[in-house]
């Protein structure tokens, strides 16, 4: 193995010997080193680029035109930067961004808390911890569909089960209403979500447990540490990055959720439930506004590229770390 | 005064009954139709039911040979949870005997649900992946034409003529004097209550309330005597329940989106906001929000929600079919113990009735149905159409007989001469309160034939309901706010 890669590199320095590259800059020329490595991806590449940029592109392209119902696509006619300054001065787009806001945030920082919470508690020895962790990922394992299903007739505002229990416990004499107000619906779904999504976080910090060194545990209690200063100084730090990454992962999740608000409340009543997915999709598919839509996920994009970037900066200062 | 108002108040009764049937009759090529529309009445229909044979094998024949061979894709709304299993064995048998009587054309069929149908179908245009036919809801209709996705089609195409259609319903196909489709059903609902719980409500059990001022008067009095849902108000957004609940509401008080409830509609006119639109949605406002005498999940639920609530004994009136007494029959069959018994008791105590009126008498309802269509090959999956195997189970669906065995328990044949057949005699007797719906045919109002309407109908009506019920709005806002995104979408923008 090691012979072979010291011949490539000989052929290497041969090659450049007899001729003589002009100058190239330290990308080029690192590209033009690795040319093998990228002939083999180059497949991968030209999948992605049409499956990937090509869609980015015709997205992006869109949503500079004008699309009425009643036209076809290709009528479409050129707008200019409209579609932006329409969303941008709308009302509905303040309440869906401050929605989805509100679903990202709450969504994501109750279900991390809940999840790292749920595993800090499942690292300890104790019987029954693995029906436990058995019962406790059943959420995430559930179809989205399903879930969202019954959770619509659990709290059905006529005929929930939540509703029959409290009326039947004369804490209430009518159900709450849980779906079909405007106060109480966005709430109601961030329960739903984070339902679902607390055993994935719950999976990531279990996972991230098993790194931290059970010796610098047993040192630090030697030394007197109390329970909360292990906790902080010693546990905590080694699940910096994979904290970070699961959190970008349920915030990129979130902010791309559509099956539980659209199944159990299509976006209301009145806009209350509305996020940005949902309300891309309403336009793009139920107003058939194609460019508007566009220029929604135009802005979208832009929001979980940046996302992406921190999750990619997290995922290398986790290999730097490990020292890979 | 009270005589001279009633006076007029009949008058006017007699006016509205035969503008609507005049409307609804008014048809430029109407010449000879198979049934006598101006004698529309139970009794009529009763008349000439079980009155001729038709063979649909050998019509249908004559149109696509029987041993033709071939290849269709093709999409239709089907059933749903809403409707009875009885419908479900009528769809069975209707591919069954197509593939028996085509045994040569390979048919690749996919059924979806009402609420689903149009964004998928919109969603396989856009990729040139339409079926090659597909059966759509009476609104869906003119959107498609209006952007030059259908074939031109009319019923002589298949071998029918454009008078065995109702005259409203072909208008519902038809873009710039174009013919696009055909009618495969028509529909009017009805108006439905609870006898046992109006009697326990102090109300007359065998008078269904006349206007919608005592529905809103009836529903209280439920509520506030026995504490359940009086009427099953529905206002889920992006769902066709909705509209077909509330626009008879809507023009019932002399209201309307546009001008569609008027005999000769330019659709010109916004009058979302007009006072009498507001009145209808102050109507609702006061079930829903005053009175709390509607179901509270009406925001957020169909009518097939409303179904079990009326079996159980906790709804007093709604809008329906006359199916519903089919599902309600189905429910029960699956009831358990003492639910059983209960639900007997609605089912004995079900009752049917004309939709009530507005202020005014003016009385209104949905002039629902479906339509069958061909789409151009450039939009469809593979580039090609099949058009003898499309126009082969167009002319079968659309056949007197199939027509109305696709309608047996909820609607009527878009073919009128399917009121003719043997079929419609027996349904006659076997399907209850099938009369209620006949006479309501007459009161029967189209969508407006707009390429918007889906938009107006599914969206922006059921946000203006919402925004007023929630209280998001008041009222007079809703009705503005709504009125204002019509008038947007007439003039080709607004978000």
């Amino acid at each position: 193995m090691q012979g072979r890669v010291v011949v490539t590199i000989v052929t290497g320095q041969a090659e450049a010997s007899r001729s003589p590259e002009p100058a190239r800059s330290g990308m080029v020329r690192t590209v033009w080193e690795h040319r093998a490595d990228y002939a083999y991806v180059l497949p991968a590449i030209v999948v992605m680029l049409v499956v990937i940029a090509y869609p980015i592109y015709y997205t992006a392209d869109l949503s500079f035109f004008m699309t009425p119902p009643g036209l076809q696509l290709r009528d479409k006619t050129f707008v200019g930067f409209d579609n932006y300054s329409a969303i941008l001065t709308s009302g509905v787009f303040w309440k869906v961004t401050w929605n989805t806001l509100i679903w990202t945030l709450a969504s994501t920082i109750i279900s991390f808390a809940l999840g790292f919470a749920t595993a800090l508690a499942l690292n300890r020895e104790f019987i029954g911890r693995g029906v436990m962790r058995g019962i406790l990922i059943i959420p995430w394992v559930i179809s989205a569909v399903a879930a969202s299903y019954i959770w619509k007739w659990i709290y059905h505002s006529d005929f929930g089960i939540i509703g029959a229990i409290l009326v039947g416990l004369h804490l209430t004499d009518r159900p709450p209403n849980f779906i079909d107000s405007v106060g109480t619906v966005l709430p109601s779904l961030i329960v739903v979500n984070i339902w679902r999504e607390f055993p994935f976080a719950m999976i990531m910090m279990m996972a991230g447990l098993q790194t931290v060194p059970e010796q610098l545990l047993r040192a630090a209690k030697v030394d007197g540490a109390s329970a909360w200063q292990r906790f902080w100084h010693v546990t905590f730090p080694h699940l910096r990055n994979v904290s970070t990454v699961t959190v970008l992962l349920l915030a990129v999740a979130n902010f791309n959720s559509f099956i539980i608000p659209w199944i159990m409340t299509g976006g209301g009543p009145s806009n209350a439930s509305h996020i940005w997915i949902t309300h891309i999709y309403e336009l793009a598919f139920g107003r058939q506004r194609w460019g508007v839509a566009s220029a929604y996920s135009v802005l979208l994009f832009f929001i979980l590229m940046t996302l992406g970037y921190f999750y990619v900066r997290a995922l290398s200062g986790d290999k730097k770390e490990r020292g890979a | 005064m009270t005589r001279l108002t009633l006076g007029c108040g009949a008058i006017l009764r007699g006016t509205v009954v035969i503008a609507s049937i005049a409307s609804l009759i008014s048809a430029p090529a109407l010449a000879e139709p198979p049934v006598d529309l101006s004698k529309w009445s139970p009794e009529y229909v009763r008349s000439i039911a079980g009155t001729e044979e038709f063979d649909t094998a050998e019509a249908c024949g004559k149109v696509t040979p029987l041993d033709y061979k071939g290849r269709l894709t093709f999409w239709y709304q089907g059933v749903f949870e809403g409707d009875p299993d009885l419908l479900r064995q009528y769809y069975k048998d209707f591919f069954e005997t197509f593939r028996k009587t085509y045994p040569n054309i390979q048919l690749e069929e996919q059924a979806l649900t009402y609420n689903d149908l149009l964004d998928k179908f919109r969603t396989a245009l856009l990729g040139n992946a339409a079926p090659m036919a597909v059966r759509l809801q009476i609104l869906g209709g003119t959107e498609f034409a209006s952007k030059g996705y259908l074939e031109p089609l009319k019923p002589e195409d298949v071998g029918w003529s454009s008078e065995d259609f109702w005259p409203g319903a072909m208008k519902a196909v038809t873009w710039e004097g174009v013919t696009y489709g055909i009618p495969t059903n028509n529909e009017t609902m009805a108006f439905i209550w609870n006898a046992d719980i109006f009697k326990r409500a102090g109300l007359d059990p065998d008078k269904a309330p006349a206007t919608w001022d005592d529905v809103v008067k009836y529903s209280k009095q439920i509520h506030d005597k026995l504490g359940i849902a009086g009427y099953g108000l529905v206002a889920r957004k992006n769902a066709g329940n909705t509209p077909y609940r509330f626009m008879p509401q809507l023009w019932g008080y002399g209201g309307g989106v546009l001008d569609e409830a008027d005999s000769n509609p330019t659709y010109g006119e916004v009058r979302l906001n007009s006072e009498a639109s507001k009145r209808a949605l102050q109507a609702s406002y006061d079930m829903y929000v005053r009175d709390k005498s509607v179901p509270v999940s009406a925001l957020t639920n169909q009518q097939a929600d409303n179904q079990p609530l009326f079996l159980g004994g906790q709804l007093g009136m709604m809008i329906s079919h006359p199916s519903d007494y089919n599902v309600m029959l189905d429910l029960q069959k699956k009831a358990t113990g003492s639910d059983k018994d209960k639900a007997q008791t609605v089912i004995d105590n079900m009752r049917y009735g004309l939709i009530p009126t507005g202020p005014d008498g003016k009385r209104a309802v949905v002039f629902g149905g479906s339509n069958i269509h061909i789409l151009k090959p450039e939009y469809v999956d593979g580039g090609k159409v099949d058009v003898p195997a499309a126009k082969a189970i167009i002319c079968f669906w659309t056949s007197p007989e199939w027509s109305l065995k696709m309608a047996y328990a909820g609607s009527n044949p878009g073919n009128l001469n399917g009121f003719k057949t043997k079929w419609m005699k027996e349904r006659l007797d076997n399907i209850k309160f099938l009369d209620v719906t006949t006479s309501m045919l007459p009161y029967g109002i189209p969508f407006p034939a707009l390429p918007q309407a889906p938009e107006i109908m599914n969206i922006i009506v059921p946000d203006m309901l919402q925004n007023a019920l929630t209280g998001a709005m008041t009222v007079d806002e809703a009705a503005e706010d709504a009125a204002k995104k019509v008038e947007d979408l007439m003039g080709g923008g607004g978000l």
